[in-house]
């Protein structure tokens, strides 16, 4: 068995496109250079740096001079989170407890550092608290930021209303969007939305890992984070891989193509697994959105009566990866804290499966998986004393 | 965090493991709320006090169903006597370790196995339901591991003080306000004692 055979874990990194590595290779040993002026190597790099600046920017309806390369989502949340704050220097923010990491730990950053946070609650599904966000407006709040995605249950949050929630308070509230999930998976126009900056990535659209950019709109200020040498601008100082945006640029395009093609291929396969798994194993609940409130990609259940590092454990053993939100699978024996958040109890917690899939998965590997799935949840189940407990209450 | 063969084998394939029909002692020990729960059955040889057969059900991680699985092994066909002397440390070693976070798992299994010994000695006349005292928060103490590093917070000396009145049990913990597992041990040391119909407030305090 070989790890990995079946790969369900693709929010958290996906495989990198043959397209992909083919268009990085000239860039890793002919045309490394970093951008420059005067000489015919820099400004090559300058030209086709551009190209791909362009190529990512007409993905989400941004000017190329928009999209600044960073090394992945976290350093892209960090310079807005932070570069906005810096700027502004005091006031409030606002963002939900069902958010991303590096959201909330930003968030928790600029409590220690004097501002104030609201932390708005999520309903059932994770749909923030739209009527909550109007209240918690004050006027000294100068940022909103929100998982367009959300990493655990995949909900699509309300991006145009929660724009014209923000564009109607008296005060600018910058508008700041974590769309690791969503970009690639959702049609994402930042003047449509209202959008100030946005982090994205592109391991989780089959480009290289150690890659993403921030989008930030013409006009906002942010502060400075990372001080260095330039070679670009002030928000990228350092090197930059020219070779790894390449690869970014390229998955930009194969998956941009034809993006309703691209939702509609991926929302087949979990609409797909979604069925087969009702069909097949009984006690189970989906976690989250239904439709076309949750992204295409993403399928979170619970297993009634048994716990989730015990059945991704077997699954590996099948070769098969996905993911739990059980505390015991966790380095800090805590239960997922979006599932919580979101009224779902511990044993739901502790029994979630996360599948997600990506263009190179198939119907017939669903079915392996399910079928697979179906057997170690009953040998589970038939270790469980709640199980046991559950039978028992039914025959009276 | 790796798992050693010894702990996959018994997660993959578990010796014991089942309902017992007519047990002659029982017990559940930890919560679904916890994530893990075990429940160990005991046949017992009433004259020559020899546990004849031995089987138990896990809700729980794979390290959880392997340290179940291994405290089964260890107390079949031992004397009553013999298995109350079987601790969280010999499963742990008997499977070839396990990762500090896991500690806990072994504790649970072990725990199981001796209340449901308990169990077994109370409904025979041969012991007397014991008195909740001091001595019983600290053996409960002595059961709450550290997962940073798998070690209990007795031995670790990080219990100050321990005080027991009229119900109300007050602890004093030497952990530092950034320790991150300040909740966990708080939440086990709660699910420890709240068990006992005697205690009716815990107090757990941090410096």
């Amino acid at each position: 068995m070989k790890p990995g055979m079946i790969y369900l874990d693709n929010c958290v990194t996906s495989a990198v496109a043959p397209e992909v590595f083919e268009a990085m290779q000239p860039y890793f040993s002919q045309r490394f250079w970093f951008p420059g002026n005067f000489i015919s190597t820099g400004e090559s790099t300058r030209e086709v740096l551009a190209g791909f600046q362009s190529t990512v920017a007409n993905a989400i309806g941004a000017k190329a001079d928009e999209i600044h390369f960073t090394s992945g989502g976290t350093l892209a949340n960090n310079i807005a989170i932070k570069g906005i704050a810096n700027a502004v220097k005091k006031g409030h923010v606002i963002c939900s407890v069902v958010d991303y990491p590096d959201l909330l730990t930003n968030a928790a950053w600029l409590e220690q550092q004097g501002f104030e946070v609201s932390y708005l609650s999520a309903d059932d599904k994770a749909v923030i608290d739209l009527e909550q966000l109007k209240r918690e407006i004050r006027p000294d709040t100068f940022l909103f930021m929100t998982t367009a995605v959300n990493h655990v249950v995949g909900t699509i949050q309300p991006l145009r209303e929660i724009h014209e929630i923000l564009s109607k308070a008296p005060n600018k509230i910058y508008f700041h969007v974590d769309a690791g999930q969503a970009f690639g998976k959702m049609h994402l126009n930042v003047d449509e939305y209202g959008i100030d900056t946005m982090a994205i990535s592109a391991h989780k659209i089959h480009g290289p890992q150690g890659i993403g950019a921030l989008y930030q709109r013409k006009g906002t200020k942010l502060a400075q984070l990372i001080h260095g040498v330039k070679r670009v601008d002030n928000l990228q100082t350092g090197g930059l891989s020219i070779a790894l945006i390449a690869g970014f640029a390229k998955a930009v395009e194969l998956n941009f193509a034809d993006l309703d093609g691209t939702i509609r291929n991926l929302r087949e396969l979990s609409d797909y697994l979604i069925k087969r798994l009702n069909e097949k194993i009984p006690y189970i609940e989906l976690n989250g959105a239904e439709g076309e409130g949750r992204a295409p990609h993403n399928v979170n259940i619970s297993i009634d009566y048994i716990e989730g590092e015990a059945i991704t454990m077997m699954l590996d053993m099948h070769g098969i990866t996905v993911a739990t939100g059980s505390a015991c699978a966790s380095e800090g024996l805590k239960a997922n804290y979006v599932l919580m958040a979101i009224g779902k109890t511990h044993v739901q917690s502790h029994g979630s499966i996360k599948f997600t899939v990506s263009r190179y998965n198939t119907k017939e590997e669903l079915d392996t998986v399910v079928d697979r799935l179906a057997e170690i949840t009953e040998e589970l189940r038939q270790r469980s004393p709640l199980y046991t407990a559950f039978l028992k209450n039914q025959e009276k | 965090m790796q798992y050693s063969q010894k702990v996959l084998d018994h997660f993959m394939h578990p010796h014991n493991v089942g309902k017992m029909e007519n047990p002659d002692a029982t017990a559940t020990e930890g919560s679904p709320a916890c994530g893990d729960q075990v429940t160990v059955y005991l046949k017992v040889n009433e004259d020559t006090k020899v546990i004849e057969d031995v089987s138990f059900l896990s809700y729980g991680c794979a390290s959880n169903i392997a340290t179940a699985s291994i405290i089964t092994d260890l107390a079949k066909g031992k004397s009553l006597d013999d298995a109350k002397q079987i601790t969280w440390r010999d499963a742990m070693e008997a499977l070839g370790g396990l990762p500090p976070v896991k500690v806990h798992c072994s504790v649970l299994a072990a725990d199981t196995l001796q209340s449901a010994i308990s169990n077994y000695e109370i409904a025979h006349g041969l012991k007397k339901v014991p008195n909740f005292s001091k001595e019983t928060i600290l053996e409960e103490l002595k059961k709450i591991i550290y997962p940073q590093v798998g070690e209990d917070i007795v031995s670790l000396k990080m219990v100050k003080y321990v005080g027991y009145n009229d119900g109300e049990v007050v602890i004093d913990l030497n952990m530092m306000s950034f320790d991150t597992w300040r909740d966990n041990i708080k939440e086990e040391i709660k699910e420890h004692l709240e068990k006992y119909p005697e205690v009716k407030k815990i107090e757990i305090n941090f410096p």
